[in-house]
């Protein structure tokens, strides 16, 4: 079925949410920075500030 | 308003009819010509190393050895690749949206700061203030103006990138373009995206580390340094990665009129580099001590492998929207028809081409492998790790480059590319001379023989470190591959330099003729056939073959995962050679 008018105005005007979360440059980078931050240098940092000082002989 | 009433800050593109601002392109040219004379030093610094440790010649004492190994990487792997991504971002937030550049004064303050920053390095490296290689981990301690330099370097690319996100927001606002933006612009967002990530890591390690060098703090502990540097050192080199594949889907539209063949999934693969491909920084930790198998794991084996899904979708959308875009013009003859009538003499063609399938073939192949935590153990510090990086950044990065400044000669230095006999021999002389250095380099790591080493023989060492007799033939080969490859990238420089402050003016591109100095996309746009929507339509119904409208890229993409499997299978037997188990 073609769409409407109507219908191809309202899809102009309002993209997917999809293609507006993809188009969101400053949630991506946030989401960027968020997912490294906690992942690998949070947890990372965690890992070796965690570690047991060794003993000296 | 027409074409010709723009204000004087403007000039019309006689191609792409596209305004191009006077003031960011005069930031692209001359973050370009910065980007060309690190690519130099560079270059004679590669020559240098590559005869010194081809053994039969071992060239250079110790000292300067590891001195221009410093040298080699900073003026590569940052000077060089940043200053071209600062011109990528300029070209793709203003001449590729339509959009004026946001504060371009700044930008020259940026561009200030980055080319200072530069050049302390280089005054420190080259006095014999920084031998502390590209990693400069401590203890190893450099003059304090090479940390210094490294980090004005730093404010001032992360100041364009930041100059970068307000074009982009400038044109949107503006409404220079409609809808979602270019792909291309896309793929640059991304490199800046990840830029920023790597940029805030490479603050947290280099300021503490300058404060060290200055006295003003203890000590800086290594293995922290370590964990931070290299979410800077990797990661500055997805930037590499996003900014490629953005120039791969440029090249392909210009030089061969590839067609994008799914937004959503192209654009999914980018957003997967943003959230992803950073982790990859953790393949340099996989042997240190200090963190356990779960991190490695995951940041390594689980999450990564969302980036190398990216990497292969690219690998596939790119060849097969060329492909499509190729029989859409009339190509379709054949699995490789529309392959073999591709403008193999266009340098811009040929850059891209020999990017895609050695990045992908050698880069991606021996980057999954060297990743993975089990085979990383037979792999580490050997000279596996240059074989592939010097796939992934040279063959595939500055490769691709190179095959933009080819169309950007004339479309933004307004200049015909000089020599051009040797332009469209220079793409093949390089990746050629490469791709030696890479197999010798890999082959001479997989007989054990380590990176960053200036004897192997151990001539004076009070023990005997023998190596199997076979890697002084893959020393050689890395020998001659660097002489053929510094070659390539000095005609690279020659045709650059003698094109822009020496060459031809074009302000007309004639149509339907080869111009001698113009890649032959611009001259010949590579135009769909009046009938392409048959050809499409033709292509994609049901009856039309199992393997759908791209049955050559298919195919290609099958030899890929073929050679991927083996080589991935033939490491886990080598590592069970290692460790018998049972």
């Amino acid at each position: 079925m073609d769409p409407s008018p109507d219908d191809s105005q309202e899809s102009v005007e309002t993209p997917p949410l999809g293609q507006r979360l993809f188009d969101n440059m400053y949630l991506l980078l946030a989401l960027g920075l968020l997912v490294m931050f906690v992942i690998f240098t949070a947890w990372g940092m965690w890992e070796i500030l965690s570690m047991p000082k060794s003993t000296l002989p | 308003m027409t074409a010709t009433s723009f204000p004087a800050a403007y000039r019309n593109c006689p191609v792409t009819a596209r305004r191009i601002n006077l003031q960011a392109e005069r930031l692209i040219r001359v973050n370009a010509v910065v980007s060309v004379v690190a690519l130099l030093v560079g270059a004679i610094a590669a020559l240098l190393l590559v005869l010194t440790r081809w053994q039969a010649v071992h060239l250079l004492p110790a000292v300067w050895y590891y001195r221009i190994l410093g040298v080699h990487g900073m003026n590569m792997l940052i000077f060089f690749i940043i200053f071209f991504e600062m011109a990528v971002l300029w070209f793709a937030g203003t001449v590729l949206l339509n959009a004026r550049p946001a504060a371009p004064r700044y930008g020259w303050f940026n561009f200030g700061l980055m080319l200072v920053g530069s050049l302390l390095v280089e005054a420190m490296q080259w006095s014999g203030r920084a031998d502390v290689l590209y990693t400069s981990y401590p203890p190893l301690k450099a003059h304090p103006l090479f940390y210094l330099g490294v980090i004005l370097f730093a404010v001032g690319a992360l100041g364009v990138v930041g100059q970068f996100f307000a074009t982009l927001t400038i044109a949107k606002r503006e409404k220079t373009y409609i809808g979602s933006m270019p792909l291309v612009v896309y793929g640059a967002m991304t490199a800046a995206i990840i830029a920023v990530i790597t940029l805030v890591h490479g603050a947290m390690v280099y300021i503490p580390t300058f404060l060290w060098s200055v006295g003003l703090i203890k000590g800086v502990d290594p293995q922290i340094y370590r964990l931070l540097w290299w979410a800077l050192g990797h990661s500055a080199q997805q930037i590499n990665v996003a900014a490629m594949v953005a120039i791969w889907y440029m090249l392909g539209a210009l030089t061969v009129g590839a067609v994008v063949l799914n937004e959503k999934v192209s654009r999914s693969a980018f957003v997967l580099y943003i959230l992803f491909i950073s982790m990859a920084s953790a393949h340099h930790l996989l042997v240190d001590p200090g963190f356990g198998s779960a991190w490695k794991i995951v940041n390594t084996s689980y999450f990564m492998y969302m980036a190398v899904l990216a990497s292969m979708v690219h690998g596939f959308t790119v060849p097969a929207g060329m492909e499509l875009g190729m029989r859409l013009r009339g190509y379709t003859d054949g699995l490789f028809g529309w392959l073999r009538r591709a403008p193999w003499g266009d340098p811009g063609f040929s850059s891209l081409i020999l990017s895609v399938v050695v990045f992908g073939f050698f880069g991606g192949i021996t980057g999954v492998t060297l990743g993975t935590e089990q085979i990383n153990i037979i792999a580490h510090n050997t000279l596996r790790i240059p074989g592939h990086f010097h796939a992934t950044v040279v063959s595939g990065t500055a490769v691709a480059f190179m095959g933009a400044t080819y169309y950007l000669l004339p479309l933004i230095f307004q200049r015909k590319v000089a020599f051009w006999k040797l332009a469209k021999l220079q793409p093949y002389m390089f990746a050629g001379g490469m791709l030696l250095v890479e197999t010798g380099m890999t082959f001479a790591g997989s007989f054990g023989v380590p990176r960053r080493h200036w004897d192997i023989s151990f001539s004076q060492a009070p023990f005997d470190v023998p190596f199997n007799p076979v890697v002084d033939l893959f020393l050689a080969m890395i020998g001659i591959g660097g002489i053929i490859a510094v070659t390539g990238a000095l005609s690279f420089i020659l045709i650059a330099v003698k094109s822009v402050f020496f060459g031809e003016r074009i302000t007309e591109f004639p149509q339907g003729v080869d111009v001698v100095g113009v890649p032959q996309g611009l001259t010949r746009p590579p135009v769909h056939a009046t009938n392409a929507d048959e050809i499409n339509a033709e292509l994609h119904a049901p009856g039309h073959g199992k393997w759908g409208p791209t049955p050559g890229t298919v195919v290609l993409v099958g030899v890929f995962l073929l050679a991927f499997m083996l080589y991935y299978f033939t490491n886990w037997k080598l590592l069970s050679f290692l460790w018998k188990i049972g």
